[in-house]
């Protein structure tokens, strides 16, 4: 355990001494969407089941600075480590890879929350302001569950993509071509309801909607897709991404850059 | 399994894909050699000669194409977890840690090998290699020595029983190669036993107890440094006469003055001085790799 603890530590420490990078920055571009989005625009956007547009918007943006910061935590802290070589040190210490995943994986649920909570309360004040009244937390514990489900996901993704990159091109591929259309097409900002069936059709093969979802469940007692649904997909994508994670330290490589 | 042998390299090959070239490269052709517990043994050979890729193939950050490493009669690659808490590295190329000062990379370090609260082990090392008063400074704010001397404090916060030193004087001036010399020979008194990879044959020639050559992925000797100075190297002969010649002999160490004499027909009578210069590694070794 004092492995697993020690990498988790490095993991925070890490962050927190870049915090304006890490946690300010993720959370001055979410007070700027909802700001434009949310207070903005929001009066125009109407709902079909009569939620206001801001409280839509809010466990969105929370989802979305959770997974973001789950996945750029794990994958810069290794592309980082690949620059300086500390990967050889974690490499030749005996220690199991799985802890290597886990702590990364706990690593990127500590930042994405910290992110997500912050971004939560900045909302909480922008919906007070304008609607005069508190967004609501229905089920907590669901908020928690998919916190640590959203997180481990995608920090685990992370792991796999900055272990199996060969180039920083790589990663940023996946994260401009892959990670962000999912993101925006995965019910941040829109409710499918809103959508042509279409397009309605094709999200529901978007792993993130379910995520995004059942997050949005947890704050407002309603969303798009039901809680078990929701609860399933993202457990079933931790679980997958766990494996791609302990895949890529097996078949990746721990040298430098 | 011989558990008195720090390290067992047996018939060690490594085969790569030469990325631009496609073509297959042997690194390593069947290296074999053993290190006795409690000595320091020295690994020399040219750049690419496919030292680190053994020092690499025993830490695990390299997987050997055939062979193994026994390290204290564990095999790394059966049971790396074990053998891995018995040795400690000295990478050769420094590494830089960006976030962290020296104490927290310490505290990192201890805890990668299960150590928690080994602060007195962590402040002796920063003592002993004179990094104290550094100690809250970052790696990128530490000359070229005071990193290496990080590199090794690193090394050995698990008080490992066999080190690996790949390279650690390489770019190191004259006064911290000294100290890093008398330091390994007291890391030695303390019952470790070390892996020692140069090109300063001087440095194998006075620290280690074993040496093994080796260029283009093969051993070419293995066995004690005097041994391969005198079987390779040459003892120079500088003879100046009384009429102002001056004559110069190479020739086996073994020779002695009077054997020079009397095979080159010179008398003692009409000598004026003479130099004899001992036979050294370099030289063996020069003469090894040009074979």
């Amino acid at each position: 355990m004092i492995i697993f603890f020690t990498l988790l530590r490095r993991e925070i420490k890490r962050f927190l001494k870049v915090a304006i990078q890490t946690v300010v920055s993720p959370i001055v571009s979410s007070a700027l969407y909802l700001l434009v989005f949310g207070v903005s625009l929001g009066g125009s956007v109407s709902l079909n089941n009569g939620v206001p547009y801001l409280t839509f918007l809010i466990p969105g943006l929370m989802v979305m600075g959770l997974i973001n910061n789950a996945f750029q935590n794990s994958s810069s802290s290794i592309v980082t480590s690949k620059f300086s070589g500390d990967l050889e040190d974690i490499r030749v210490a005996p220690i199991p890879h799985y802890y290597i995943v886990w702590a990364m994986g706990f690593g990127g649920v500590f930042r994405g929350s910290v992110v997500a909570i912050v971004t939560g309360i900045v909302g909480a004040i922008f919906h007070y302001l304008q609607l005069g009244t508190f967004i609501s937390i229905e089920h907590p514990l669901w908020m928690i569950y998919f916190f640590i489900a959203g997180g481990l996901t995608f920090a685990f993704i992370g792991i796999g993509i900055a272990f199996l990159a060969k180039t920083f091109d790589q990663l940023s591929a996946f994260s401009a071509f892959i990670l962000l259309p999912l993101t925006y097409l995965g019910g941040v900002f829109i409710s499918i309801q809103n959508l042509a069936p279409i397009w309605q059709t094709l999200s529901k093969w978007n792993p993130l909607f379910y995520l995004i979802n059942g997050f949005r469940y947890s704050m407002l007692g309603q969303a798009d897709v039901d809680l078990p649904i929701s609860v399933a997909i993202s457990l079933f994508g931790v679980i997958v991404t766990f494996f791609i994670a302990l895949f890529s330290l097996t078949k990746g490589s721990f040298s430098r850059w | 399994m011989n558990k008195n042998l720090a390290l067992d390299i047996q018939k060690l090959r490594k085969t790569y894909i030469d990325k631009d070239s496609k073509q297959s490269v042997e690194a390593l052709k069947g290296v074999s050699f053993s290190i006795k517990s409690g000595t320091i043994f020295g690994l020399l050979g040219p750049n690419g000669a496919g030292k680190t890729t053994i020092i690499a193939s025993i830490t695990t950050l390299e997987k050997p194409s055939s062979g193994d490493v026994l390290v204290f009669g564990e095999s790394v690659l059966s049971n790396p977890l074990k053998t891995k808490r018995a040795v400690g590295v000295v990478h050769q190329e420094v590494i830089n840690t960006g976030f962290f000062d020296l104490n927290e990379i310490l505290d990192f370090q201890s805890g990668y090998y299960g150590l928690y609260k080994n602060k007195e082990r962590c402040d002796y090392l920063l003592n002993k290699l004179s990094l104290w008063e550094h100690r809250h400074k970052k790696t990128r704010q530490l000359s070229g020595g005071m990193k290496r001397r990080l590199m090794i404090a690193k090394a050995l916060v698990h008080s490992p029983k066999l080190l690996l030193l790949d390279e650690p004087t390489a770019g190191v001036d004259v006064g911290l190669r000294e100290s890093l010399w008398k330091f390994v020979t007291e890391l030695k008194a303390e019952g470790l036993s070390i892996l020692l990879t140069t090109h300063y044959l001087e440095e194998a020639e006075q620290l280690c107890d074993q040496v093994a050559i080796i260029h283009k992925g093969e051993v070419l000797f293995d066995g004690h440094s005097t041994d391969v100075i005198s079987k390779y190297a040459l003892k120079k002969f500088t003879i100046f006469l009384k009429n102002g010649t001056k004559n110069e002999f190479e020739e086996s160490t073994q020779m002695g003055l009077n054997e020079v004499l009397m095979k080159h027909n010179i008398q003692l009578s009409d000598i004026q001085d003479i130099k004899i210069e001992e036979g050294k590694l370099e030289k063996a070794f020069a003469k090894m790799v040009a074979l």
